[in-house]
Parts: structure tokens; sequence; C-alpha cells
């Protein structure tokens, strides 16, 4: 993969992490969350000035010219989802995302993002993400981590948990239930 | 032509705001992924989906904006109910970029064969897995199987005998030779594809049952 397209991937993970991000600042109206989805889509425009600049560089033969609109329409593309997250986030930074109805729908959505605590005495603390596995366990994709008064978010394979940590995790409803009990101890991620 | 029916459809008039709302959040999630599948897949069939669910959102936000204004009696309701309007409206705004997407189609695919490299490297990637006969999930319901959460994958859409099904519901029954589209890491493809191959036998945890 070359250096554009490895840009064109991070700016993608980048706007699907601020999706995760924005819905779940609603959800929890978090207001240091909705500044993360901001703040990513500050990170987006300088990744986007970058694919350009590399486009610029580029030798024009025809091939490079098709390549490069391709590209140019992607980054467009992911750049408006992103722009959409941050509108979201936007909505929770005015204090406008009170209304009984919002909250309640994102509750009743198929994907859930669920909030939960690693209590002493869970099999996940001081465990990397990468061995735990939630995702292909229960399903549960971590999108982020509040270690005391930090917040870490789109954590790595080797991120590792500790206790007191709460996470933020997508997935379904069943899931969401196994994830609260893999973070209070009632069951151990080795017997999944 | 032109009854008013014709600019907005009715019954998504009569949904609820909370089930506006919901169903607009869930399109705008899964409309991205189909895009995505769309291009890795080269499938006119998905992106013709991904056009149909973008239409299905306009209706929705001039259902949504209806229904919000009907529902503000203060100026503080107002207030709130202009948050949900913009949270809506993002919405819709990622289904037209989901739509945009896959207009990329227009190129020849030799002229992007780097784009589904590109969305092979993600870190939820879209993958796609044939049922062998041999699997036991072959006849089980997807909410039965409870996929997502053993495996982390989510099945955004399959295709059998009878066409594509998007977006599937829970009661959905999984049939030998169905394709499935689903997203997801990639040890949970890894583990799902033993099951889908026939390889292991299907033990769905008591993640399921489990009250």
């Amino acid at each position: 993969m070359d250096e554009m397209e490895r840009k064109l991937l991070e700016l993608k993970n980048t706007s699907e992490l601020m999706i995760d991000l924005a819905y779940s600042s609603v959800l929890f109206n978090n207001t240091e969350i909705a500044e993360e989805v901001i703040f990513l889509d500050k990170r987006m425009e300088e990744i986007a000035d970058e694919i350009e600049e590399a486009i610029l560089s580029m030798e024009p033969t025809k091939e490079v010219l098709v390549k490069a609109l391709v590209l140019l329409n992607l980054k467009i593309t992911i750049e408006k989802i992103g722009e959409s997250a941050a509108s979201i986030a936007d909505v929770v930074i005015r204090g406008f995302s009170q209304h009984p109805v919002i909250s309640m729908s994102l509750m009743d959505s198929e994907v859930l993002t669920e909030r939960v605590e690693i209590s002493p005495g869970s099999s996940l603390s001081d465990k990397a993400l990468g061995e735990i596995r939630l995702a292909s366990r229960c399903g549960m994709f971590v999108i982020a981590i509040k270690r005391g008064r930090r917040y870490i978010y789109g954590p790595g394979k080797n991120t590792i948990l500790q206790e007191g940590d709460t996470l933020l995790a997508r997935g379904p409803e069943d899931g969401a239930e196994v994830f609260r009990k893999l973070a209070s101890g009632k069951m151990d991620y080795r017997d999944l | 032509m032109a009854e008013s029916d014709d600019y907005i459809n009715l019954n998504k008039i009569d949904m609820s705001l909370k089930e506006l709302l919901t169903e607009m959040k869930d399109i705008s999630e899964v409309i991205v992924d189909l895009a995505y599948a769309a291009l890795m897949f080269d499938s006119e069939d998905i992106a013709q989906e991904v056009e149909d669910l973008e239409e299905e959102m306009d209706d929705l936000k001039y259902a949504i904006r209806i229904k919000a204004m009907m529902a503000a009696r203060t100026k503080d309701d107002a207030m709130q109910l202009s948050g949900l309007l913009q949270i809506a409206n993002a919405a819709e705004n990622i289904a037209n970029a989901a739509a945009d997407m896959v207009r990329l189609q227009e190129f020849p695919l030799e002229q992007r064969p780097f784009l589904s490299f590109i969305l092979k490297e993600s870190e939820e990637k879209i993958r796609m897995t044939q049922l062998s006969s041999d699997s036991d999930m072959v006849n089980h319901t997807i909410g039965e199987l409870a996929i997502e959460s053993n495996t982390g994958m989510r099945i955004i859409a399959i295709k059998g005998r009878q066409g594509w099904i998007y977006d599937p519901e829970p009661d959905i029954k999984l049939r030998a030779h169905d394709s499935i589209i689903v997203r997801g890491t990639e040890d949970g493809f890894r583990e799902l594809v033993k099951y889908t191959s026939g390889k292991e036998a299907w033990e769905p945890e008591e993640v399921a049952t489990d009250g």
C-alpha cells in the first residue's frame, strides 16, 4: 500500500470512529466525547490536505489521473461522513441533545453503545484488548476507554485494560449483557 | 401527476418521532457498510440498495421535520427538537455520502483496484462467506444463532435463492449456499468461517439464552 492509500485508510477509520463516538456522545449526553469528535474532524481535514498534496505531486499520466479522480471522490465522501458526525457532536456541545425522545430512539437502535466499568476481580483487568478479543467473543467493539479523567479513543490491540476503567463499546443487545458480566467479574472471558 | 402523496410517503408520517429517529440512525450505519460492500464486491445490486435506502432517508427526513414541529409546545421544546432535527439531518447526510460513494462504480474496476485493497485493510472489514450445506447453521435463524454476539460479525446482507436481503431481521433463516456479507474484525471472521464452512459444529454459548 502506498503512502496515499495509507492516508485514505486512516481517513476511513477515523470517520467510522467519529460516527460511533458521535452517537455515544448523544446517548450519554457527554460533552467530552463530543469535543473529541470535533477534534477528530480537524484531524481529518489535515489528512485530507495531505492526500491532496500527494495527488498534486503525482506524475500526471492518464492512468494516474483516473486514480487521482477516484481517490479524490472517495476522500470527499469520507470527509462528508466525518462532517456529519461532527454535526451530531455539535448538538451535544450546544446542549440541544436533551429531548427524551433522542436518547430513547438511540436505545431502540439495532446497534447499542454500552458503558461499563471494570470491577475488581474482573478477568478483563491487566489484559490487552488483543488478547481478550471482546469483538469475536461477545460482539462488542471497544470505541473508547475512560481511565481516571482521561479518555483513550479508538484503543488498539495493545491497549491494556485496568481495573476501574470505564469502557464504551458498541454491539448487539445480547452481547452487551455478556460484556456487563465480564466487566463485573461474574463471567470470565476465557470461558467464552 | 403530482398528488402530495408523491412527495411524502404517508406511512412514514404515521411513525412516531422516536421510531423515525431510530430508523434514520440505523440506516445511517448500515448504508455505509453496504456502500463499502458494493465497492468491494463490485455489486450493482448492493449499490441499488444503497440508492433505495438513500431515497427512504429522504422520506424519513420530511416526516421527522413535520413530526418535530408538531411536538414543539414551548421554546424549550423547540430548542431541544432543533437538536433532534440536526441529528436526523446528519444521518441523512451520511446516507447521501454513501450514495455518492457507490457512484465510484462508474469507474471501471481495473481503474480502482486499490479501493478494495484499502477496504481489506480497515480495522473492521466487510467480508463475504458462503454457507456450506455441511454447516449446522443451516435452517437456523440469525436470532437463534446470535451470530453477532458469538463472533462479533454483523450480517449486513444475505444473498440467497430469492435474491438479496439487506440488514436482515433476527427471524431470517439461513439456508445452504446463502452468501452472507458481514462486518467485523479479522479474528471474528476466521471464527465465523469455521462454522459457515461446516468445519466446526456451531455451539452457541449461553450468550443467547442466558437471561
